[in-house]
């Protein structure tokens, strides 16, 4: 009974992980956000941070043996977006995006390489929180502006259509996936080489 | 308080090696004993078996019995032992917790869920014993290395252990740091502390240990009370891949020189007789913002010579070197073989070996790592550096996989591929036991023969001693190399 | 008895407070981002909005930022003339451009600029302080302090390799260009990695994990500064509230 406990419930050395791997991994993403100035760029943000992003991720899955370290890093993601003033939003949305992550390893036993894979395409969605605003404000952000009339109205809208949400959620994930893939050669590549994997 | 019967282990890692073999020790309570031998004779993993390391962070094969406290090890995970045994670790930069040494120091205690009154009381002994006012509230990532392991000795301090177990701690260290950590290793002899400590550089300590035990492949090899440590020499020292008995301040070294009474002046003049050619450094000038941190009037480094670049703490050593090869752009004028060099020439000409060689390997393989060196690859070549430097069973090898002192064989094959006439080291023998170190003084003057200029920023006076040619002291006066 | 008395003064375990709690710090960040981002309440609460929008900047002059202060400064006023001068006048493309920058910066850069604060002023025991005066449990709290702790570590290794692979020539110009990110990355991520077991073993034995509850030498607590944040807070939202109801 005791054994059990103490196999299921994150330890110290866990929590470090977390930490560690979540520094790395925001990082590479405040790196990338630094393109994000040119406004295409900022679109594709979430996808870039899927490729890139997927290195560490997949380094950081060998260490994952447990439920839970992979939802936290997603909360912290989340937490993090506030911080540097991406709204509320995102941590709800990184902690649901984190649970799907959660259960896409776990359906793998948290070993299969396949598994890790595929979490590496869901658990990048939580960048998506960040555009969340854009979406679902786009209401009261008109209602602010009308004095500008349609042209302006028409400009926003030319460039936030709702099915861009859906393009980027699936581009996200399969630019995750080809991060899986990546970050898989790496592993075997370097870092179980170099014996940190 | 602490005995071995009989112990074997080997790491989960790599079965097949005996890393402790058929051990049976016993320390005294208020023992202080020094462990030493090379690298890899099995000391950090005996310490690693007594703070509880092992088996929960390091996983292996033990057979044995080890008794800590009165009870045996299997009883107490590590989280028993939190304030009955506190460890200092090697790497001063991996083994702090928080950003700023207060919170440090009253870490261990706050996860014991100690009052916080009685945290403060603690933190306050501890910095009037160790005299460490100055560190306290301070960011440390901008302290020294060596003001980072006295933080991590008196974190371990305010928990009041029975047992202080010190793993490699003065490894990064100059003369100066260790007689500093020599200090609190005194204070807590006084206080009565059980003292182990693993190192290969002994000299700091020899003195104030009781007993001396030397490992060799995970078995005692030698074990030395305090009445027979007279005897023992630094010819004995040798014999056994130990550093020297005597510390020697790179300073003094300089001093020394300065009035002609070391050998190395000899050299010099006999060399100076051929007259080699200068490397001429004018109004070489860096600053961080405002403070300026190197400011040479005028230096001459003589080319086709080993020269050590000295000095004390914060005189900006590596941010010297950096300069020099290009990887900082800063003021100032290089000639050499009669020519001027800006940064961005210096980055084609000079090839420098960095502190931490981690920071250098790129590649899947040893291999690879020095062909990417190459302006021109060439894989017979590559081959043939490899062997030279012992390195052919290597060449398949991940570069990061391989030992401190391999790697750093790895960092100078890289340096003499690349064919630049400059090469710049930074402390290369940190961490390193005699023979390893004795290993890089040996390429160092082979590379030499071939007709390099070499310049090496190091405390390490062993190095010095056997390889370097002439001697230079960093951040005095602006004519400091007449 | 004294004698502790002196050497606490030289401590300055308590003392040293900034002058707002970090909770107050978190309270603004959401603040800002629900006027000032989101702009909610829209017309009605835009002097409100005006008072966010200038406030990050007076915190900045506070911690002696000037520089980044009047960086970020420029770049609002630059665009805010943009929107007030040259908007109506153009069309097409210009005009698609001009939305997204003004969205951009008027909104996002109020915020950036409290986060800049927040992040300056902020130390990790203080942090970790509020988040547990928060309820907040120690699965996220821990992960996130040994993040903060661990940026400078990740900065640091990445500025050695960068210099280690200037020095031997590989970059965008250099040599292996296709293989720039790969050797700017691994060597980033194994080091990294390297650093944190070995920090993952000096915590343990000194009992990071050891116990569910824990205690914290640093103080932190409201002032009067605080206070004052949260009555402007609490006008600007029943001022808001006021008018979804009225409405």
């Amino acid at each position: 009974m005791e054994k059990k406990e103490r196999n299921e419930r994150l330890n110290g050395r866990d929590l470090i992980n977390i930490g560690v791997y979540s520094a790395i991994y925001f990082v590479i993403v405040m790196a990338l956000a630094m393109t994000g100035l040119i406004p295409i760029l900022l679109i594709l943000l979430s996808s870039t941070i899927a490729i890139l992003g997927g290195i560490p991720f997949m380094l950081f899955l060998t260490k994952v043996k447990k439920p839970g370290m992979i939802f936290i890093m997603s909360t912290i993601m989340g937490i993090l977006m506030f911080v540097t003033g991406m709204t509320w939003m995102p941590i709800p949305f990184a902690m649901l995006t984190g649970v799907l992550a959660e259960i896409t390893y776990k359906a793998g036993d948290y070993k299969s390489l396949k598994a890790a894979v595929m979490t590496c395409a869901v658990f990048p969605l939580w960048a998506i929180g960040n555009y969340l605003p854009l979406f679902l404000q786009r209401e009261q952000y008109f209602a602010d502006r009308t004095s500008y009339g349609q042209d302006y109205t028409d400009a926003v809208m030319r460039f936030t259509p709702n099915w861009m949400f859906i393009v980027l959620v699936v581009m996200t994930f399969v630019c995750g996936i080809i991060g899986g893939m990546i970050g898989k050669k790496l592993l075997a590549k370097h870092f179980k080489k170099a014996g940190i994997a | 308080m602490i005995r071995f019967e009989h112990v074997n282990f080997s790491y989960d890692a790599n079965p097949n090696e005996k890393i402790l073999s058929d051990v049976s020790l016993e320390i005294a309570g208020g023992e202080c004993v020094l462990f030493t031998g090379g690298s890899g004779c099995g000391k950090s993993t005996l310490l690693r078996l007594l703070n509880g390391l092992i088996p929960e962070f390091y996983e292996g094969t033990l057979s044995g019995r080890i008794t800590v406290l009165g009870k045996d090890i299997s009883q107490n995970g590590i989280y028993d032992l939190v304030g009955k045994i506190g460890t200092v670790f090697q790497n001063p930069r991996a083994q702090f917790f928080n950003v700023d040494t207060t919170s440090e120091l009253a870490f261990g205690c706050e996860n014991l869920a100690m009052p916080e009154a009685e945290i403060l009381a603690r933190i306050d002994m501890t910095v009037v014993d160790f005299h460490i006012e100055k560190l306290m509230n301070r960011d440390i990532f901008k302290l020294s290395g060596g003001e980072k392991q006295k933080i991590a000795c008196a974190s371990i301090d305010v928990l009041r252990p029975d047992i202080i177990l010190l793993d490699e701690p003065a490894a990064n260290m100059d003369y100066e740091s260790t007689s500093d950590l020599r200090q609190l290793i005194q204070i807590w002899k006084q206080e009565g502390k059980t003292i182990l400590i693993a190192e290969h550089r002994i000299n700091y300590v020899w003195d104030i240990a009781d007993r001396v035990i030397i490992l060799d492949r995970g078995m005692i090899t030698k074990n030395i009370c305090k009445n027979e440590k007279n005897t023992f020499t630094d010819m004995m020292c040798q014999k056994y891949c130990l550093r020297s008995l005597s510390s020697v301040s790179v300073l003094d070294m300089v001093e020394k020189e300065k009035q002609g009474l070391s050998n190395k002046t000899k050299n010099m003049t006999e060399a100076n007789l051929v007259t080699n050619p200068k490397l001429e450094l004018t109004d070489f000038q860096y600053s961080y913002g405002n403070t300026e941190v190197i400011c040479i009037g005028n230096m001459d480094i003589t080319e086709n010579r080993i020269t050590a670049v000295v000095g004390p703490n914060g005189t900006g050593k590596t941010t010297f070197l950096e300069c020099l090869c290009g990887v900082r752009k800063n003021i100032g004028k290089l000639k050499f073989h009669g020519k001027d060099y800006d940064s961005k020439a210096r980055l084609k000409e000079i090839f420098m070996v960095m502190q931490d060689p981690n920071h250098q390997l790129f590649t899947e393989s040893v291999l690879e790592e020095v062909l990417i060196s190459m302006p021109d690859e060439d894989e017979d070549k590559a081959r043939e550096i490899l062997k030279e430097l012992d390195l052919s069973e290597f060449e398949e090898r991940h570069p990061m996989s391989l030992s401190g002192g391999q790697k750093q064989r790895v960092a100078l094959a890289c340096a003499i591929a690349s064919e630049r006439k400059i090469l710049l080291l930074d402390e290369p023998t940190s961490g390193l036991d005699l023979t390893h170190m004795l290993e890089v003084a040996s390429i160092l003057k082979k590379i030499k023969e071939q007709g390099r200029t070499i310049i090496i920023v190091t405390h390490d006076s062993e190095l010095i001693e056997v390889c370097c040619d002439e001697i230079v002291k960093l951040g005095e006066t602006k004519n400091l190399a007449v | 008895m004294q004698n502790i008395l002196r050497k606490r003064g030289l401590l300055k375990v308590e003392g040293q407070k900034s002058f707002l709690d970090p909770r107050t710090k978190l309270l603004l960040i959401f603040i800002e981002a629900v006027i000032v981002l989101a702009t909610a309440g829209g017309e009605r609460l835009v002097v409100f909005k005006a008072i966010f929008t200038v406030l990050p900047f007076l915190l900045l002059v506070t911690i002696r930022k000037y520089k980044t202060c009047l960086i970020a400064g420029g770049i609002l006023l630059t665009v805010m003339c943009l929107e007030y001068f040259v908007f109506q006048n153009v069309k097409g493309m210009a005009e698609a451009m001009l939305v997204i920058v003004i969205t951009i910066v008027t909104r996002f850069l109020p915020a950036y600029v409290t986060g800049v604060f927040v992040i300056q002023t902020t130390k990790v025991s203080e942090f970790k302080a509020a988040m547990e005066k928060m309820h907040i449990p120690d699965e996220i709290t821990i992960p996130m302090c040994v993040m903060f702790r661990f940026f400078p570590t990740v900065k640091e290794e990445n500025e050695s390799i960068r210099a280690a692979m200037k020095m031997r020539g590989i970059g965008f110009g250099g040599k292996k260009a296709s293989k720039v990110v790969e050797y700017r990355l691994v060597p980033m991520i194994a080091c990294s990695a390297k650093i944190g077991e070995e920090l993952s073993a000096a915590a343990l034995t000194r009992g990071l994990g050891k116990s569910r509850k824990r205690t914290n030498i640093c103080k932190i607590g409201f002032g009067i500064c605080d206070y004052l944040i949260f009555v402007l807070a609490a006008i600007t939202m029943i001022y808001w509230i006021l008018g979804v109801i009225m409405r």
